[in-house]
């Protein structure tokens, strides 16, 4: 009976305990959390309000450097457009930056915690997968997203209306390369890609945009690191192609062309994205004539022809020391394209916001831009569609005497 | 001094709390937690990092299995976890447009783990400790590897988008009920598509495998696994059939992986290959390892406390969140090597485990080894 009594005791403080300690835990995360905006009143006329923008990154997981630049543009951008004003109103910009590690389960967190946060918008995912995570909890709770960096053609496939973004979609090239290939005479085309994400959705589209063409093509793959691609080689002989587009990275399509130039077949046509528009291609091809007359385009205007890149360079030079990091040129647009829609919609609803994306045209760093309203072709809704660049003539390259240099 | 003293006064009380009681306390508690958020104490955001939780406490329940109890090793155990999930997304999604009941994926999901786990357990089992490690990594690997490279059927790194939310009953079910005067708040329920109702969707799933798990433990099954853990040719010499024990627990597990995969496919409405990396194999292994190996409401707390503390490192940066996020991991992986030094039994150990990691007095440790072998007496005495 003591014994009874004594542990009843026991459970009671030990319940008690318990509960004391998480209300502590959750009041101790809870009064972090307030309203979305704060009112001030200035001494002047106007009164001054703060909005939260979110910035979903990843500053740990495997893309740490694109998450650092992600950052650093958002940044750069608040310092330029911060303490705009509608009306009499001035609006300080406030970053909440959230690291989702580029993992799925992580981005649905911080989406979540954005919203409790009352953000206005946010600018990312930065990877695919987390982005896709994010997107049905951005679109069910309204918030407009601008993804600087997710460049997959099927981001959207869902058909969110809250998704923009600021960076070129794959897909676009892929029509880009589909054009080039038919304005090259191909009759027989192999697409190749690395089974990687970028590669993929690259070579999906150009297929699908050959094969509407009424080309015949041929689909291969290896593995991203392979060192051997003599397989695919011969497949490509035995199919009679005459072109051949890689849309993996350069290591591959180096090693791919020096093999088909080995095999004989040094008058076939060699043709990738941007993947393959780097310096290394050329040695990796294994010297200048294996290389000379391979094609490559690129995904938006390269950034010698970006209208604002110079002046970005040198802000973001002296805010970090170094040099433009990946996309980070991109974000810096994408804040500032929800700024300008904020400012459009002269007001914070984020339902205003949205409505003014859709229409919005933004002069940024990068080219003056809209968003696509509807899905059309490689396009889909909220793509970025620069002024003066289709798919007809994005930028083309051809490697001459060892360096890439531009088609006219 | 003055501090062991006082944790060894808290131990002696704690342990005098039977078991039981601070299961039923920790299930009351995990219930009413999405209430804190209804009455708005608490961001939305932690209701998710409690889904998530409670799904990794099924996986580390599940993993718990075969290396807390039957003491082999898995480092591809989210494969199983896996092959649930794209079961699910790829029967309830728009990729080919089906939509088979919520209850039905539910089986199916755990049988094909299940068989998933009979094929890599048949040929693997007579390997033991590194080899059958090696071999289950390999595993994780190659089932990441299929998904990503069969694109026709998993959208490849694409993943599969816009998982449908799961109904508890058929659309006719509720069309009917709501025909015959059913309040629609109500009805609402049925069709799970808020954080909340996750949470409670999921929470039930955990109290049944924390129950039938924990019951498994004790019977006959659950100490031949442990005999084959301690001694595998003691064991055997006992009687025990080594190779079906093993198997059993191989496959058990890798059910109640698929059944967690199922419930977190429906969760995040999207998956993707980057769900299954390796490193959310070694988190699980972490989970069971640092809750305390072999012990069931060890590995539920280590679940929890490993999925839930990014969440709280994060908050309770306060203001300076923004700045202090890229640090965040770093200090999560500082307090994991502190628990390692501190805690190396793991958080709530098996009384077993945690002697043999401590020095103890060797009859005591005896005692206890008995009482574990020896059912007539051993279940009262684990239970104290």
């Amino acid at each position: 009976m003591a014994r009874e009594m004594r542990l009843s005791a026991r459970k009671a403080l030990a319940i008690m305990l318990l509960v004391a300690l998480v209300v502590a835990s959750m009041s101790l995360a809870g009064c972090k959390k307030d309203e979305g905006t704060t009112v001030s009143d200035d001494e002047t006329a106007g009164k001054t309000e703060t909005i939260k923008i979110g910035v979903e990154t990843a500053l740990t997981g495997p893309l740490p450097d694109y998450g650092y630049a992600a950052q650093v543009g958002c940044e750069l951008a608040v310092e330029d457009f911060s303490g705009f004003t509608i009306g009499d109103t001035t609006y300080e910009i406030e970053l909440v930056v959230l690291d989702d590690k580029a993992e799925p389960t992580e981005a649905a967190i911080v989406a979540q915690t954005m919203v409790d946060e009352g953000v206005v918008g946010v600018i990312g995912g930065l990877t695919t997968g987390a982005t896709l995570a994010a997107m049905p909890i951005y679109a069910e709770n309204r918030i407009p997203q601008i993804s600087g960096s997710v460049t997959g053609p099927k981001a959207n496939e869902t058909d969110f209306d809250t998704f923009y973004r600021t960076c070129w979609n794959d897909g676009v090239q892929g029509e880009a390369l589909s054009v080039w290939a038919q304005e090259l005479g191909a009759k027989k085309v192999v697409l190749m890609d690395d089974n990687g994400a970028y590669a993929v959705g690259l070579a999906d589209v150009t297929e699908n945009s050959l094969k509407a063409a009424g080309v015949e093509t041929l689909r291969q793959n290896c593995q991203s690191g392979d060192k051997d691609l003599s397989a695919q080689v011969a497949n490509i002989k035995e199919f009679g192609a005459d072109v051949v587009i890689f849309t993996g990275y350069h290591p591959e399509a180096g090693l791919l062309r020096k093999q088909m130039v080995e095999a004989g077949m040094s008058d076939v046509q060699f043709m990738g994205g941007d993947g393959i528009k780097s310096a290394e291609f050329v040695a990796e091809a294994g010297g200048n004539a294996n290389a000379e007359g391979c094609y490559a385009t690129f995904g938006g205007f390269p950034e010698a022809q970006q209208p604002g890149y110079t002046a970005f360079a040198a802000k973001y030079l002296e805010k970090t020391g170094d040099e433009v990091g990946p996309y980070a040129q991109n974000n810096y647009d994408a804040l500032g394209a929800l700024v300008a829609a904020i400012k459009k919609a002269g007001s914070t609803d984020t339902e205003k916001i949205i409505e003014a994306l859709q229409t919005l045209e933004y002069e940024g760093v990068t080219g003056t831009f809209t968003f696509a309203s509807a899905t059309s072709g490689a396009v889909t809704r909220g793509d970025i569609v620069v002024t003066g660049l289709t798919p007809a003539n994005v930028p083309r390259y051809v490697v001459k005497d060892g360096a890439w240099i531009a088609v006219e | 001094m003055g501090l062991s003293r006082m944790l060894q006064t808290l131990r002696s009380i704690t342990e005098r709390v039977p078991r039981r009681v601070w299961a039923v306390a920790g299930f009351s508690l995990a219930a009413i937690f999405p209430l804190f958020n209804v009455l708005g104490f608490m961001p939305t955001a932690w209701l998710r990092v409690g889904v998530v939780s409670l799904v990794f406490v099924m996986l580390s329940l599940g993993l718990n299995v075969v290396m807390g109890e039957a003491g082999l090793l898995n480092l591809g155990y989210i494969a199983f976890f896996a092959v649930g999930a794209y079961t699910t997304a790829l029967l309830s999604s728009p990729k080919f447009g089906l939509r088979w009941p919520f209850w039905a994926l539910l089986v199916l999901s755990a049988l094909l783990a299940m068989v998933a786990g009979l094929l890599i357990g048949l040929p693997t089992l007579r390997l033991r400790g590194d080899y059958l490690a090696i071999v289950t990594l390999a595993f994780g690997e190659i089932v990441r590897l299929t998904i990503t490279n069969l694109q026709p059927l998993t959208n490849g790194p694409n993943g599969v988008t816009g998982i449908y939310p799961p109904r508890l009953l058929s659309q006719g079910a509720i069309d009917s009920l709501q025909a015959s005067g059913w309040s629609e708040a109500l009805l609402k329920w049925l069709v799970i598509d808020k954080p909340i109702e996750y949470y409670y969707l999921v929470f039930v799933f955990v109290v049944i495998t924390a129950f039938l798990i924990s019951n498994l433990k004790n019977s006959r099954v659950g100490r031949a696994w442990n005999a084959l853990r301690e001694d595998e040719l003691a064991a055997v010499s006992s009687g025990i059939t080594a190779a079906r024990a093993k198997l059993l627990s191989v496959v058990l597990s890798a059910g109640v992986a698929g059944l967690a995969g199922s419930v977190y496919a429906y969760y995040s409405n999207v998956i993707s290959p980057e769900s299954f990396l390796f490193m959310q194999s070694v988190i699980v292994v972490c989970m069971v390892v640092l809750g305390g190996m072999g012990s069931i409401p060890g590995v539920i707390i280590g679940a929890i406390v490993l999925q839930a503390l990014p969440q709280v490192i994060r908050e309770s940066a306060g203001a300076m969140r923004s700045e202090f996020e890229v640090y965040r991991m770093l200090i999560f992986g500082l307090l994991i090597v502190a628990m390692v030094i501190f805690r190396p039994e793991g958080l709530l150990p098996d009384k077993l485990w945690r002697q043999e990691v401590h020095e103890v007095d060797p009859r005591e440790l005896e005692k206890t080894r008995q009482s574990l072998f020896d059912v007539e007496e051993g279940h009262q005495d684990l239970e104290a």
